[in-house]
């Protein structure tokens, strides 16, 4: 496929991914869900899904107290942090380092996999671990960034 | 960059307009949507929902005006037959500029859309409203499972649209792009078993549209959407129509430069100066399309590009042709060290060098095209400034061939004189363009109609330097171009330039036979990177005066 420098793509997805997955987060701070309560579930009419006892660990950290969105929020600034990325991370070994990423990125998929609105940051999530996977098996570098080099200056 | 943002947006009375008009619309529709579904008394088991529904509602309203017109800007064979007719109402070169922004608008109402679907749905589980959960909606009825899809493709859509990744992988980028087809089959068929409904249970039948307008009482937006889909899609297969038809590669000429120079027979194919075409090459890719300058005039018997080898299509296509990457660096060491100049009477340097078809036939190409640039009008106004940087001056190949045809019938309109610039970074790459210019340069009987310079922005070694000092002076030729125009070295002072021009033109030396009390019309037209036109067209806008009317046109890649 061309000349695609996979972990600058993967960049693009990770932030994409990390930007919704926080947004999603927030959200799931109001509305609180355990995404797999229809897992042995009733329906209850007014109520909705009542979770199985057996989840009752999900509903404490999800429902009763919104542990895992809030770890996922600050998990997912983290991230933003990281790949967008701030000046004092710049340059830096974990800044350049692809394994980070990809954990960091499995992680916050398995956070938001757990509530109701983060399915889809976590899909994306995995996409952006996958594409930066494919750049650490390419043995893709990131190259250290120049001093005094923008998106170039007036004619 | 020298404006803000607030200056660049809103200083300016067109882009004014656009933001007003566009972004106006967009809350327009968005308060509609919203009205619309909070006084609609046949919804009222929806409306418990409130504000979460009210919104989707609006939000849903805008992405289907912004649906509908995201396939616009890219019907190309229409916007190339409206364009002259329309250029006083809006700049339709820019229609990838127009793509992008309603995509970006999309992208935030989708962000508006389905956080306040997730509430619904949420809310709807929870009051039982319906008597279903919210995963049921999500991923068991066809507008959520299209929603998520249409998520999903916007995600891989717009991170390979981005411009690192379309020059990096163009490839990437076009496959990716394609996923726009199952997109608007997605938008088209969202509203498919309705959320806005008046039914506890969603409404299908087993006839197209597949649901009932009696319970569903949505927007039926996909009535109107879908135009522009079934246009574009049209197009499409009109445009590989007009492409299958006869086409022959009849000769390829190698430039000391490393351009490679196609010209192809295609009787069908009528264009004019300044176009480009798409070309595919089925050898190489049967998928791919790939844009490129003409650079032929419509007088010459072929049409003609010229490519540069530098991405993996064009060095295929080297390789395919017999003048792959070897052949072309020996033949630019051989440009470079200067041994080309052979000293016949026009003191030509190094001439191009024809591919023989002995070895191999000559591949099979398939054009697509022309398509619309600004430098169609140069017959317009009276003085043309043509602009070319880097490999960006390829349309005026095309453009001062035709206006050199047009010179030698007397049809030159109300043209009266063509400077034109060239700024280039290195010496070797002037090689192709230079037979042209100077063809064009030995044609021209009145010296002040054409005049060509040349500007070397390099860094010069200091052998370079002395070379240049010795042989220059007194030649009668430049020694680097072998034009009798100068080159000149280091960046064009363009506020300069262009305050000169105005003042000659005001004071009549310029423009003979032309008074000041006629508005006398110079137009600009620039290709090449986004920085430099910047800085012209701010020269251009600050040359303006009463009687004389700068314009500016860029052309995109």
């Amino acid at each position: 496929m061309g000349n695609l420098v996979w972990h600058e793509y993967a960049r693009y997805v990770s932030l994409t991914a990390t930007v919704y997955t926080i947004w999603a987060a927030f959200f799931g701070i109001y509305y609180r869900k355990f995404f797999w309560d229809f897992v042995h579930g009733i329906v209850r009419a007014p109520g909705g899904l009542q979770p199985a006892a057996s989840d009752g660990i999900f509903v404490s950290i999800i429902v009763k107290a919104p542990v895992v969105q809030l770890l996922n929020m600050v998990l997912g600034f983290g991230l933003l942090a990281l790949d967008y990325p701030l000046p004092f991370l710049k340059n830096s070994a974990i800044h350049r380092s692809f394994p980070i990423r990809i954990v960091l990125l499995l992680l916050q998929a398995f956070f938001a996999i757990l509530y109701y609105q983060g399915t889809n940051g976590a899909i994306y999530s995995i996409i952006a671990a996958l594409c930066y996977t494919r750049a650490q098996l390419n043995g893709e570098v990131m190259p250290e960034a120049k001093d005094n080099k923008g998106r170039g200056g007036r004619a | 960059m020298g404006e803000n943002w607030f200056q660049r947006e809103f200083l300016q009375p067109r882009r004014l307009a656009f933001n007003v008009i566009f972004y106006g619309l967009h809350l327009f529709f968005f308060a509609y949507g919203w009205h619309s579904q909070e006084t609609n008394k046949k919804l009222s088991a929806l409306n418990a929902l409130t504000w979460s529904v009210w919104t989707s509602r609006g939000a849903g309203l805008v992405l289907a005006f912004d649906g509908g017109l995201i396939l616009v800007p890219m019907l190309r064979n229409i916007i190339r037959v409206v364009r002259p007719k329309l250029t006083w109402l809006f700049p339709a070169d820019e229609n990838i500029w127009f793509h992008r922004q309603v995509a970006y608008s999309m992208a935030f109402w989708a962000m508006v859309h389905t956080t306040a679907h997730y509430v619904n749905f949420f809310n709807v589980e929870r009051t039982q409203v319906r008597p279903e959960i919210a995963l049921d909606i999500h991923y068991t009825q066809a507008g959520g499972i299209t929603g998520h899809f249409m998520l999903l493709i916007m995600v891989l859509m717009y991170t390979t649209a981005h411009h690192k990744i379309r020059n990096q992988c163009f490839e990437a980028f076009w496959y990716t792009h394609h996923l726009a087809f199952f997109f608007m089959i997605g938008l088209y068929a969202h509203a498919t078993g309705c959320f806005v409904r008046d039914s506890a249970l969603p409404a299908y039948t087993a006839v197209f549209p597949f649901y009932t307008t009696d319970h569903c009482l949505g927007y039926e937006s996909w009535r109107f959407t879908i135009w522009p889909g079934i246009i574009y899609f049209g197009e499409r297969i009109w445009r590989e129509i007009r492409a299958r038809r006869a086409t022959r590669l009849s000769k390829v000429l190698v430039h000391p430069s490393g351009a490679m120079e196609l010209r192809i027979i295609k009787p069908s194919f009528k264009y004019v100066a300044g176009q480009w075409l798409f070309i595919q090459v089925p050898d190489i890719s049967g998928l791919q399309w790939h844009p490129f300058t003409i650079t032929s005039a419509p007088e010459d018997p072929y049409v003609s590009v010229h490519i540069r080898q530098v991405g993996d299509w064009t060095y295929a296509l080297g390789e395919r042709v017999g003048a792959g990457p070897q052949v072309v660096a020996s033949m630019t060491k051989a440009a470079l060290k200067g041994n080309e100049k052979d000293e016949n009477i026009y003191g030509t340097r190094g001439d191009f060098v024809e591919i023989d078809a002995a070895g191999r036939a000559l591949p099979n190409v398939r054009i697509d095209g022309p398509y619309g640039a600004p430098a169609e009008d140069v017959f317009n106004v009276e003085v043309a400034v043509l602009i070319g940087a880097g490999i960006g001056v390829t349309p005026f190949a095309s453009i001062l061939k035709h206006i050199w045809y047009r010179q030698k019938k007397g049809t030159l309109g109300s043209l009266k004189r063509v400077e034109f610039f060239w700024v280039c970074r290195d010496a070797p790459s002037f090689g192709w363009f230079q037979t042209l210019l100077q063809e064009v340069e030995a044609a021209q009987a009145d010296p002040n109609f054409l005049r060509i310079n040349i500007y070397l922005t390099q860094k010069i070694s200091e052998d370079m330097l002395w070379n240049i000092a010795v042989n220059d002076a007194g030649a009668e030729y430049d020694p680097l171009t072998l034009l009798r125009t100068r080159t000149m070295f280091g960046r064009p002072d363009w506020k300069a330039i262009y305050s000169r021009m105005s003042q000659a033109i005001q004071s009549g030396q310029y423009l003979p036979g032309t008074n000041a009390q006629l508005k006398s019309k110079v137009g600009t037209y620039f290709c090449g990177p986004g920085v430099l036109a910047k800085a012209i067209k701010e020269a251009c806008q600050e040359a303006n005066c009463a009687s004389v009317d700068f314009t500016f046109a860029k052309e995109h890649f």
